[in-house]
């Protein structure tokens, strides 16, 4: 009976390890996480819109009326982009295989007769619909709250849709960079996130060709919203700030995501996963 | 995983895990893609996407939706789509400010308003909430329109036109009252000024301007082809609109599309493409000017013009202090195509100029 079983392929195997992790993921601690993280956005948007119906005078910077579609960019760039779309990455990616190991059940999916990259692969597939079913719909939440402020929806639907396919598109980057870290380092988490708040913003900031080693370079290139204004660091980047052209921007992101989940896997497959006793 | 079940043994099936020798029931992996809570969960998500994009979708080609807040004033009924300037102005808030109390003590203007009030039984100050304004071009024989919303008594004013020689007429249920000596006649005679006229169009709403734009007015609000539907144009007014006492948009192409325009000023006026100046009263005045040029090239070039000329303005005031005050007031921004230039004239210097204005009065006083 043994002899006649086949192996499943990659893709089948990763399929059924995306179906058991989806509802490990969705249903876990880290969601609530995710919720608030999220859901903050969705708060302020409806606090800000309840104001604006009671008749409340509208936001003022600089002199300059502050209408719905603006506050929804500064909202992008502040609670998604810069924020949302990192710490997701981070706090999911780096766990895709980490948590694995922490609760030494590693073991039981190495035995399966699938290949072990597919475990990843399968993993990485939950966290993105995980997060991404997650976070789109919070984005719109936002944009029906927030736009009619003074704008308009058909004016500000484009951006929208630019918006969300970004969004999606750093998750995935994102998550395969520290799906790779995961799958290839010690302290995932610790390096990710040195990587997210100190390596990434420093950089930003800085001139030179440092920023080509960094997502936020390429992602925020893509974000159809005014990069906000403020804080001295946002001055800095904006003084700084080089905008790669799209088609460099989608290449590079791919390029970085497929070569990141090629190296997660590649370690995987290579790597003797000691669990402590 | 999806669900497990004890299943039946002689039912082959990948995943099965047990003895297959033994007669005892054994675990079925059940072919069962997600959970049910999953799945609602996707659904749910799914579906406030869909939905968004849906409602987003529809407001892109059609331009309108009863979800969206109203962009401008009702008034914009009546503006037709083809106005390439827009103006507003919220009266009853300016007139009702600090600023404008203070502004009155500097210029007393009581015997125009008492005039205005005795002869048409108007007081701006009481009686006129707010006035918008719009032109679907810059030269003389454009149509022009004003639209005055307030308090009116309807009976008295159009008595005193009819006495002052207008003659009442009906266009698609709405009363004109049309001025001119040729007022039979349909079409204006070129290089004269068209018909002036009078609309009431709605109980305490006046339209005044050449009989043409009036009619076009009621023509737009008739079949709804209003400036609401220029998109462009109201891209800029729901920029300005929010927080501003009043407004102007325009495009500044259709400016210098102006046949009377010499040329040689029409080629020295910068690369601009629209203009939007909007104006907040208070306690002070704070107002934004923001030019949008044509390409990003322009926008930089308008930045410099700008800068350079507020610097000509400070080396110029030498140690005045007060145009040094006025200059340091005004902020200039902007980021690709677009300038924006912000100003603000606190109440203090109206304390000024009403202190400079005491002493050039006492000194007179003194001469004399």
């Amino acid at each position: 009976m043994t002899a006649n079983r086949r192996t499943p392929g990659t893709l089948f195997a990763a399929l059924r390890v995306f179906d058991i992790s989806l509802g490990d993921m969705l249903w876990s601690r880290r969601t609530v996480f995710m919720g608030l993280v999220v859901g903050l956005p969705v708060l302020l948007a409806a606090i800000v819109r309840l104001f604006h119906e009671l008749g409340a005078p509208g936001m003022r910077i600089n002199n300059a009326a502050v209408t719905g579609p603006i506050i929804f960019g500064l909202m992008i760039w502040v609670f998604f982009v810069r924020f949302s779309v990192p710490v997701l990455g981070v706090f999911y990616g780096t766990s895709l295989i980490a948590d694995e190991v922490d609760d030494k059940t590693i073991t039981y999916l190495f035995t399966r007769p699938i290949p072990r990259g597919a475990v990843l692969l399968g993993k990485y597939f939950a966290f993105l619909a995980c997060t991404i079913f997650v976070v789109l719909p919070s984005v719109v939440l936002v944009w029906l709250l927030i736009v009619p402020i003074g704008g308009s929806l058909g004016a500000s639907f484009l951006d929208l849709v630019k918006d969300l396919a970004l969004l999606a598109l750093g998750l995935a980057v994102y998550g395969a960079v520290f799906a790779m870290i995961g799958a290839a380092m010690r302290r995932p988490l610790l390096v990710g996130l040195a990587l997210v708040f100190v390596w990434e913003p420093l950089v930003m900031a800085l001139p030179g060709y440092l920023k080509l080693y960094t997502v936020a370079y390429y992602l925020q290139g893509l974000v159809p919203h005014a990069m906000p204004g403020g804080s001295t660091m946002n001055l800095i980047q904006s003084i700084f700030q080089e905008t790669p052209n799209f088609g460099r921007a989608m290449f590079t992101l791919a390029a970085i995501e497929l070569a990141c989940l090629w190296f997660a896997t590649r370690a995987i497959e290579r790597r003797e996963y000691v669990l402590e006793q | 995983m999806g669900g497990s079940e004890v299943g039946d043994p002689g039912t082959p099936n990948p995943g099965t895990v047990g003895n297959q020798a033994s007669k005892l029931p054994y675990i079925v992996y059940k072919e069962q893609f997600m959970t049910q809570r999953t799945r609602y969960f996707m659904f749910g998500s799914a579906l406030v996407v869909v939905l968004g994009l849906g409602v987003g979708a529809v407001a892109y080609y059609n331009g309108n939706l009863p979800l969206k807040s109203r962009v401008g004033p009702e008034e914009f009924a009546y503006i037709p789509a083809d106005a390439t300037a827009v103006a507003y102005a919220n009266v009853s808030a300016i007139m009702g400010s600090q600023f404008t109390q203070k502004l009155r003590e500097v210029l007393p203007t009581g015997e125009e308003k008492a005039k205005l009030q005795a002869e048409f039984g108007i007081d701006i100050e009481r009686d006129i909430d707010s006035v918008v304004a719009g032109t679907n071009g810059a030269g003389p024989g454009e149509n022009g329109i004003v639209l005055v919303r307030g308090r009116f008594n309807q009976g008295h004013l159009e008595a005193l036109a009819i006495q002052h020689g207008g003659l009442a007429q009906d266009y698609k249920g709405k009363k004109l009252i049309v001025f001119g000596n040729q007022y039979a006649g349909r079409d204006p005679v070129p290089g004269q000024h068209p018909f002036a006229a009078v609309a009431f169009l709605e109980p305490g709403l006046i339209a005044f301007g050449d009989r043409t734009a009036i009619e076009r007015a009621v023509d737009a609000n008739a079949t709804r082809q209003d400036v609401t539907k220029n998109a462009e144009l109201m891209k800029l007014i729901g920029e300005v609109q929010t927080g501003s006492d009043a407004w102007v948009v325009g495009n500044f192409d259709s400016l210098k599309q102006n046949a009377n325009m010499p040329a040689e000023i029409r080629q020295h006026i910068p690369a601009v493409q629209w203009l939007a100046v909007s104006v907040n009263v208070n306690g002070g005045l704070n107002g934004v000017l923001r030019a949008e040029a044509r390409d990003e090239k322009s926008g930089e070039e308008l930045r410099a013009v700008v800068n350079g000329a507020l610097a000509a303005g400070r080396l110029v005031s030498g140690q005045d202090k007060r145009i040094e005050a006025m200059l340091n007031a005004v902020q200039v921004s902007g980021i690709g195509k677009t300038a924006v230039l912000s100003f603000t004239v606190p109440p203090e210097i109206l304390d000024i100029i009403n202190g400079f204005a005491g002493m050039k009065h006492l000194n007179e006083g003194g001469g004399k």
